[in-house]
């Protein structure tokens, strides 16, 4: 008897889930006038929340963002996968959410249809689809579009990193390839090497060497050949072995030391210790600030906290009906490029520039964008910075 | 108080904590209804939305009880749905066909459960730690499939439209019932259930009576294997894709979810089938309540604290009547 | 069993595991430990290994699971990072204080654990798990989900690291007093009775639940070390982990406890997981050294076959020494 009650509840209960649950979602077709004045509702899906680049960006979100405009931003929990991703969406659809902002990108093409099945907007915040997912999304009424670092400037960036102590005649050098195989990495770390000049397993361009990276999982150091500086030894990820790996590097006295993210947050101590310049790809924070100061951070290319104005200014402008498109109709795609500090002058001069109430794009500057606007001056806005 | 009147309340008490799981569902579900509804929020798409997220954990914490009634403990769970998936995803993506994929998939699931429970009964090696290392293994290769054929992505996946047409609530109720169904039918009108719950709560008595442990075990096995297979397919349909960390937190919510749903982490005679879909779809449910009423960045370490004393509270609850005078194990 | 088996058993593994190794490396012209720096961070590392064992076995040895060996360690150096940074600011002596604080809140922890555990009288791996939410959730919400860096970036913690004497002289220490209070205490009397024979040796008198409580106290101490170890050793402390982000530590040492306990038939169990631990460390400096040929992935791959094959001799023992001796005529 207790069992058949027992279990004709659960059945209720899962049925009721389910029944309730079975109508068609719509589409969340309350979206605000450009003056009515109703709250903006934002949802932003993080795949990060300790980092201090993920940090930043929230607090110029929450706390420039939200106080100059009519917005309220939400923020998810650490999104592990895609079905998480794709939860968060529903969710702030359910609570009628007007714009989804992506920092996570597990499964960005399901985040797109699902923001579209939903009548969300979606957008990009740092970082970029790959080609066959913007080409397959571009036309898109609800993709907003995407700035930030692409592929190419990836690259670039470690490609330029690379070059710097080349230039500076440094003879040895230790790379950490951070997290590779994510995709940001793999295309950093290619730079990096072909910035040394050095080839990898005989190529020497961004696809070559990344495509060959994906495959390796990492840097096989026998295909790496290079000319006047050598790499003495790589690593990546963190675990067990880290410290060790990083060790056996730092115990052959490098000129430099080369990361392609995080090296603040885990080798900073270390590197300052045994006196080994380092650099990053990173972006402008007190813990770099303190590093540079230091002497032992030489090279930062960095992203600041409010590059992740303008996506926003988009996507107000989608939201209340000035949908920013190219001449084709099609979304938004500026690349997004690194600010470069090798002094403690200029790294201050660019993070001081961004902090608190007076960022690099600040309100004065994103309200030139916000309304009416044509692509072309969008995107001059963009690249001034 | 004589025997019968002591009996007599021990029995009413049994009952009542014997649904006591289901009475928190039901007390979960309508505080969500309400929490949605006092908000505002669409209650439609929040109950959808608390289905897919339960459904998958339901199906393959079914399939698990099996392997809990023994009164073993598998931790690899979540990592072979990751593996069944990702394997499931090359070989559509190499053959073009969904019905090999589906196949794949439930081989991968019922193989690597097998290997489990081969390698614990043939080479006597402790259950859990054998899944410890299946764990391992299976995520590790898993990881390396992802990357390695993901590319700039990041990660793996089928064409969305490929499984768009089963991403609805009927195909998936029909997919939770049926197995559902089936695990009951085994679980409580066959000797199979009889018998694994004589093993998990006296084994040495059991295997006197001529029981054969092996058989149960991998019998118990293989039925995880295909609730992990379903669930990795279920995953697939919500998600077309995989990455390194899909299923990634399957693993010990199924363990939180049977134990929430009312069954003794010992297995034995009072292990019951429906406490993982109970105890699932519960787990869901707080953990949603929770993020509703408690915002923010800071709010989720506040809400897991929640998550948790609730969670004991419902175990102390449920386990009331088998206090010992030793502290159990 | 004479002096000379005893010396035998007990070194014969690590003896054997660093031929091997060293034998390797020499053949790819690499070097396990290739500086000082590499041997301060192997015995740190051969440190934290010996410790999170020994926390492990205590509890695992009578039946009790614990999940939450990893949240008390990550809490216990949240806590103390942040309290020895209010009272120090990163001065002199800053890593002694945190070790003491780290020890004490561990403790603390440990006692909490397992007064829930003795009061709850529900299975320990359930109540560890509730605990291992409630603790992540507390890290979370004190830190924010940030890493805690600048609490613990200083002259002290760098000294520290820097020196292999310091983890070995925290080894002896932990040794030493570990020994003395399971094999020479009435504790440890107690212990030992009640982990061979729970209900005889509650019937005698064995006051059971006081004995708990202090192996709970004992792993929170011990685990509080091996928070301080993590901490010098990377200098950070990641604040992010929830829904079980944290129970990977434990699976580390399972490997070790195994081995330690098979050396340990020759000696003694503690100094079998010194041995274990010191045969970790040099498998993992051997990783390093040939971290470009072997991934991550095959790192975890590797671990978990050894942790299967150890187990599977282990547990065939005999039947393989039966298979292997010569027959007699």
């Amino acid at each position: 008897m207790k069992k058949a009650l027992a279990l004709i509840l659960a059945l209720v209960m899962v049925l009721a889930l389910a029944a309730c649950g079975s109508s068609a979602p719509a589409a969340n077709n309350d979206a605000p006038a450009a003056d009515s004045g109703k709250t903006v509702k934002i949802g932003v899906l993080v795949s990060d929340v300790s980092g201090e680049e993920a940090l930043g960006f929230r607090a110029y979100y929450e706390n420039y963002i939200a106080k100059n405009y009519n917005v309220e931003f939400t923020y998810t929990e650490q999104l592990e996968d895609a079905a998480a991703e794709k939860a968060a969406i529903e969710k702030f659809a359910a609570q009628g959410y007007d714009a989804i902002l992506s920092l996570a990108a597990s499964d960005r093409t399901t985040q797109i249809e699902t923001c579209e099945a939903n009548g969300l907007y979606y957008a990009v915040v740092s970082g970029m689809l790959d080609d066959a997912q913007f080409e397959q999304f571009k036309s898109n009424e609800h993709f907003v579009g995407q700035i930030g670092p692409s592929m190419d400037t990836e690259f670039e960036a470690g490609y330029a990193m690379g070059k710097y102590f080349a230039d500076q005649g440094a003879k040895t050098v230790g790379i950490y390839g951070a997290f590779i195989p994510n995709p940001m990495h793999v295309y950093r770390t290619a730079g990096v090497l072909a910035g040394l000049g050095c080839t990898y397993g005989g190529a020497s361009d961004k696809d070559g060497i990344a495509g060959q990276l994906f495959g390796d999982q990492g840097v096989d150091m026998s295909k790496v050949q290079c000319g006047d500086t050598q790499i003495i030894g790589y690593f990546q990820g963190f675990g067990d072995t880290t410290f060790d790996e990083l060790f056996a590097i730092i115990g052959q006295q490098p000129d430099a030391f080369l990361s392609v993210g995080m090296a603040t947050t885990f080798f900073a101590d270390s590197l300052n210790g045994a006196n080994i310049p380092y650099s990053d790809i990173d972006s402008f924070t007190s813990g770099n600030a303190a590093n540079m100061a230091d002497g032992t951070l030489v090279y930062l290319a960095g992203k600041y906290s409010s590059s992740i104005g303008p996506i926003f200014a988009a996507t107000l402008n989608a939201v209340n009906g000035n949908p920013i498109r190219d001449a084709q109709g099609n979304a938004l795609s500026i690349s997004q490029g690194y600010l470069v500090a090798t002094d403690s002058e200029t790294f201050d001069n660019i993070f001081n520039g961004d902090k608190g109430d007076s960022p690099i794009f600040s309100k004065d500057l994103l309200d030139t964008v916000i309304g009416a606007v044509s692509y072309d001056d969008f995107v001059s806005l963009v690249e001034s910075k | 108080m004589d025997n019968e009147a002591i009996l007599r309340k021990y029995k009413r008490r049994q009952r009542l904590i014997d649904i006591l799981p289901v009475v928190a569902l039901a007390a979960l579900f309508a505080i969500l209804v309400a929490t949605v509804q006092s908000k505002g929020y669409r209650l439609d798409m929040y109950l959808k939305i608390v289905f897919n997220e339960g459904v998958v954990l339901a199906v393959v914490a079914t399939g698990a009880v099996f392997i809990y009634t023994l009164g073993s403990f598998d931790i690899s769970l979540g990592a072979s749905t990751l593996f069944s998936a990702t394997l499931g995803v090359m070989t559509y993506n190499a053959t073009q066909s969904l019905p090999l994929m589906i196949l794949v998939i439930f081989g991968v699931a019922v193989g690597c459960s097998l290997l489990s429970s081969v390698l614990a009964s043939v080479f006597h090696i402790p259950v859990f730690v054998t899944t410890v290392a299946m764990m391992s293994v299976l995520s590790a290769i898993a990881a390396q499939i992802i990357t390695t054929n993901g590319g700039a992505v990041g990660g793996i996946s089928i064409p969305s439209a490929l499984v768009k047409p089963l991403d609805n609530m009927g195909f998936k109720i029909a997919v939770l019932a049926v197995f559902w169904l089936i695990c009951f039918f085994v679980f409580d009108f066959t000797k199979i259930g009889r018998k694994q719950k004589f093993l998990g709560g006296n084994p040495v008595c059991a295997q006197l009576t001529g029981i054969q442990v092996n058989k149960y075990a991998i019998i118990a096995f293989v039925m995880a294997g295909i609730g992990v297979g379903l669930g990795a397919f279920l995953t697939l349909v919500y998600t077309p894709s995989v990455t390194a960390t899909t299923a990634g937190s399957i693993g010990m919510n199924i363990v939180v979810a049977i134990v929430f749903g009312g069954m003794p982490i010992s297995g034995g005679p009072r292990s019951r089938i429906y406490s993982a879909l109970v105890g699932g779809f519960s787990y869901i449910l707080l953990n949603n309540i929770l993020k509703l009423l408690i915002d923010s960045n800071i709010g989720y370490g506040v809400s897991q604290i929640v998550s948790a004393v609730f969670f004991l509270a419902v175990v102390y609850v449920t386990g009331l009547n088998y206090r010992s005078q030793m502290l159990p194990r | 069993m004479k002096t000379s088996k005893k010396i035998i058993g007990t070194l014969a593994i690590p003896v054997i595991v660093a031929a091997i190794l060293l034998i390797l490396c020499a053949a790819s012209g690499k070097s396990m430990i290739s500086s000082r720096t590499s041997f301060n961070y192997f015995v740190l590392y051969a440190a934290i290994v010996m410790i999170t064992t020994m926390a492990l076995s205590i509890n695992l040895g009578s039946g009790r699971f614990d999940f939450s060996l990893g949240a008390m360690a990550v809490l216990a150096s949240v806590l103390s990072a942040k309290l020895s940074y209010a009272l120090l600011s990163g001065g002199a002596g800053s890593a002694v204080l945190m070790l003491c604080l780290n020890i004490v809140f561990g403790a603390l922890l440990g006692l909490a654990s397992g007064a829930l555990y003795v009061t709850l009288r529900i299975p320990p791996i359930i109540t560890s798990l509730g605990v291992t939410l409630i603790y992540e959730g507390i890290t979370f919400t004190i830190t924010g989900g940030k890493y805690v860096m600048n609490e613990v970036r200083n002259a002290s913690m760098t000294a520290f690291a820097g020196n292999w004497y310091w983890p070995l002289l925290i080894i002896a220490v932990v040794l030493a007093l570990i020994v003395y209070l399971f094999d020479h205490t009435r504790f440890g009397y107690d212990y030992k009775a009640l982990q061979s024979g729970q209900k005889v040796a509650v019937n005698t008198g064995i006051r059971e639940v006081p004995n708990a409580i202090w192996c709970y106290v004992i792993c929170g101490a011990l685990m509080g070390i091996v928070g301080f170890l993590n901490v010098a050793r990377s200098s950070n402390i990641n604040g992010g982990s929830l829904n079980f982000g944290s129970i990977g530590i434990m699976f580390t040492a399972f490997l070790p406890m195994f081995i330690g306990g098979y050396i340990g038939r020759f000696s003694n169990d503690k100094l079998g997981y010194l041995m274990a631990a010191l045969c970790m460390s040099m498998l993992n400096s051997t990783f390093a050294a040939f971290s470009n040929e072997i991934s991550a992935s095959a790192q975890s791959i590797i671990n978990a076959v050894l942790l299967v094959v150890f187990l599977i001799y282990l547990n065939n023992e005999g039947l393989l020494k039966k298979i292997l001796s010569p027959k007699k005529a």
